[in-house]
This record gives C-alpha cells, structure tokens and sequence, in this order.
C-alpha cells in the first residue's frame, strides 16, 4: 500500500528548524522491562486458566491477547475506517478494513462450506442475524455512539489498555447501555425483530455465487474508497 | 540483567520494525483475518466483543441487588447457565480482557504507554453518551462492529452489509455532534 | 515565519487530525505547527494526513508515549 507512512522510532534528525522546543525534557525511562513482565503475567494467567478452568477459557484469553495486541500495533480502527471518510477524508482504514472484511470472508467460507459438503453442521450460523428495523435503529446509534467516545467496542477495550481515562468511563456506560438494551430486547423482539428474516448469502447465490458476489462488492467499495480519497486529496490541495 | 537486556533490545532493528514502530494497516487487516478464521475454526464461532458486555451488566446488576431472571433477553438456558458460571468462568468475558492486555502489553514493549488522563467535563459527557448509546445500539442491532459488521459480513450474513450501511450514516451524524459539540 | 503549538494531549481521535488541520488551514506557507499528541493512533493518521497534503512532517518522541508531529505548510 502505498499511501503508507513508516514513523521514525526515535527523536528526529530535525531537518524542519524550529525555534521553540520542550526545554525541560527529561530523559526516556524504558518501559521494556515492563513490557516483559506484563508478558510474563499474560502467560501465568493464561496457564491458571488453563489449569483451573478450563482450556476453552484459556484459548479465549489467549485470542483476546492476540486480538489487542493487533488492533494496538497496526493502529487499526473501526471506527475510524467508518467516520474518516467523512470527517477528514482518509480512507486508507476503510480500504484496510475492507481487505480484512475480504480475506476473513474467504477463510470463513471455505470452513462452513467445507462442513457443509461434509454434512457437517455449519459454524458460526448463529451470527446471521435477521434483517429488521432494528438492524437499522441499532446500528444507526452505534455509529453515532463510537464517534462520540472515540471508539467501538473493541478500540474501547483496547484504549482502556493503553490507559485512557475517558475510554474508561465509556466502556462502562457501554455496559450500562446495554443492559438498558438488554431490558428491552424483549419489546424489540416482539414488535420489530419477527418481521426481520435471516439471509445467508449462500442460500440466495449459491455458496460460489456468494463468495463471488461479495468479493466483487468489496473491490468495488475499495476502489471507490481509494479514488474518493484521492478526489478529496486533490480538493483540498486547491 | 533485565535493564541491560531491554537496553540491547531497544537497538535492535527487527525489535524497531515488529514491536516499536506502527504496523501498516494492511498487516491489521491480513492478521486480524487470520486470528477470526483460527477462532470460528476452534471455537465454532467468529469473534464477538459486545454480547459479553450485556452479561457484565448483568452481574453488576445483579451485585448491587437486581434481578434479571424474568427479562427475555436472559431466558435462554444457554444465557442463564453463563450468568450462572460468573465471569471467570466465562470465555468472552476472558477475551475481552485479554484485548485490553494484549494492547497494555504492546504499549509497554514499545515504551509507548502513558496514563491518558481526563481533560475537561466534555470528555466525560461524550463518553457517557457514546458509550450508552453504543451498549443500547449493539444489543437491539445483534451485535457492535465486531460481532454485527466485521463478523456478519465474513459469515456472508447480508445483516452485516445492512449494519454497515447504518453504521456509516450514524458515523456521519455522529462526525458533526462531535464537531459541534465534543470538541 | 510562525509556529504555533498545538495541545492535544488527552485527546483521542479524531479530535487531534481534525484540530490539526483546522489550525493548519489558518498558517501560511512556511509556517511551522507542532501537534501535540499522546494517543498512538493520532501519531499514525496525523503524519499520514500531512504528508498526503504535502507538507513536511517530522516526528518526535517527546515521552512515553507522548510526541511532537511538526508539521511544516508547505503551500
């Protein structure tokens, strides 16, 4: 990808000359050691967990570790790949968040076709959701919702990790909101969400037909990603 | 020991490139993909963050005296066996901390961690407000960004392509409260 | 020839990438703006950003986990 900037690790060589500077620095303390022993007690909870749990419980930790430790490295961001477009412009995260979407797609796919053709119960069928108002109401204020708090679910958790106070208290009103929704699911069910139907592509495309179809539809965002930034870049430039 | 061997790490090029500096988003994109497709793989199902946080609710109300034993959302066997195990017993519960350690763990190896404190009142009111009408949205929409929209699609459910596209409008909305009135 | 300072620590984003430009809307050419951030992902998009429209951007590691993005306008 081209549009992608590498960061210098350290101070920089200061070719730009500038005349004020932060005159009391202190020097870095290296935050490696404790790097290491935060590694150090992931894995001893991970072993506990394992030992006095169950090993379901400790590959979840383990994945979880995994799941924050890219979303923290690659600075990736959902919400960010949704609400930059708008804002500022950028979509070099939604073209990143597209490619995930495309290449988990293929992988997913190939799992429950596989167990299909094997007459296997098809995975993760619980997450085709049915379509209703409430699909729409629901993530409607969820958009609204992470641009606010500067984060979705998972950037919340995983800001908390990097120690935002503010993220702090969002992720617990993001509790509090959904026991609020929790509480009236049972109302939304009813009234809205019986009216919804299900849709797994396969069933409408064919499985070749589907993965086909929502690849193509990926690529034709992403370009359309690529060449709205690039429009946008132009217009500004003026 | 530990001081000097972090000293030697600090030098080294592959520590710069694989722990210090960002990762390209693409290298998110390929890495993330792998870990959805080793959990539905493992587990059975994609990665979902927000239902678990229905159940921390759950036992918070239900520590500071509530009851939820009557409320729909909770009436399936499988929901009341996982409020009845409690959070340490609970997978979710144990990956959605694991993500807040895995990011507190690759802040601290690249020496990059720092308390973010709070800085004015605003602050506050858009994370109270964010954060309920996230928790509100993700639980009436079948789930957040993860479970709904990243995983949704990839299950090639059309539920997630119809939560995008609101996801998207609400952004926008979203983008100008938050100029007009958070920033 | 101006520098300006520019205080986001604390902030997440898109508060930092929007205030940054915003503010670099207001120099002219020459001028210098210094971004300060301490949320990792604005240390991402806010030199991503300035060097697209470019201007030159220099990085600095001020603390743990806190940087300066100087930001030079370049038209």
């Amino acid at each position: 990808m081209s549009d992608q900037t590498t960061t210098p690790a350290g101070g920089s060589t200061g070719s730009i000359r500038r005349s004020s500077r932060a005159t009391s620095r202190k020097p870095k303390k290296s935050q490696i050691p404790k790097g290491i022993s935060a590694l150090l007690v992931i894995i001893a909870i991970g072993i506990a967990l394992m030992i006095l749990v169950s090993e379901r419980v400790s590959f979840f930790w383990f994945t979880g570790i995994a799941f924050g430790f890219i979303l923290q490295r690659a600075r990736f961001c959902f919400t960010a790949a949704m609400r930059d477009p708008y804002l500022t412009g950028g979509t070099s995260l939604s073209k990143a968040v597209l490619t995930a979407f495309a290449v988990t797609s293929i992988g997913f796919w190939a799992i429950k076709y596989g167990a299909f053709t094997r007459g296997l119960p098809i995975p993760g069928q619980g997450f085709i959701a049915p379509i209703s108002l409430a699909t729409a109401v629901g993530a409607f204020l969820f958009g609204i919702g992470m641009v606010i708090a500067g984060g979705c679910a998972s950037g919340t958790l995983m800001r908390v990790g990097e120690g935002f106070q503010m993220q702090l208290i969002s992720i617990f009103f993001f509790v509090v909101g959904s026991l609020l929704g929790a509480r009236h699911f049972g109302w939304w069910k009813l009234n809205v969400m019986l009216c919804g139907r299900a849709v797994f592509l396969p069933d409408v495309l064919g499985w070749f037909g589907a993965i086909v179809v929502q690849l193509l539809v990926i690529a034709l965002l992403w370009i359309a990603a690529d060449k709205y930034a690039k429009r946008k870049g132009a217009d500004s430039a003026h | 020991m530990l001081k000097k061997f972090s000293e030697s790490i600090a030098k080294n090029d592959y520590y710069k490139a694989w722990l210090k500096d960002a990762w390209p988003y693409l290298t998110g994109a390929i890495l993330l993909s792998v870990f959805q497709i080793v959990t539905i793989a493992v587990t059975g199902n994609p990665w979902g963050v927000s239902a678990v946080l229905a159940n921390w609710g759950a036992w918070i109300f239900e520590a500071v005296g509530g009851s939820v034993d009557k409320w729909y959302y909770f009436s399936s066997s499988a929901a009341r066996e996982t409020l009845a195990n409690g959070p340490l017993r609970d997978p979710g519960t144990m990956r959605n901390l694991g993500i807040a350690a895995g990011a507190l763990f690759s802040a601290l190896i690249a020496s990059g961690f720092k308390v973010k404190k709070l800085k004015s009142w605003r602050q506050v009111i858009a994370a109270v407000i964010g954060g309920l009408l996230m928790g509100y949205g993700a639980r009436i929409g079948f789930g957040c960004n993860i479970g709904a929209l990243y995983s949704g699609i990839a299950s090639l459910s059309l539920s997630g392509w119809v939560y995008g596209v609101f996801m998207f409008f609400g952004a926008i909305v979203g983008s100008r409260l938050l100029v007009k009135y958070f920033m | 020839m101006k520098e300006e300072m520019l205080d986001c620590l604390g902030e997440a984003c898109p508060v930092p990438l929007v205030k940054a430009q915003k503010a670099l809307e207001k120099l002219d050419a020459g001028d210098i703006l210094i971004v300060q951030i301490d949320h990792s992902c604005a240390m991402k998009n806010v030199p991503e950003w300035a060097r697209e429209a470019g201007h030159n951007v220099e990085i600095e590691e001020v603390d743990d986990g806190e940087w300066e993005v100087v930001i030079e306008k370049v038209k």
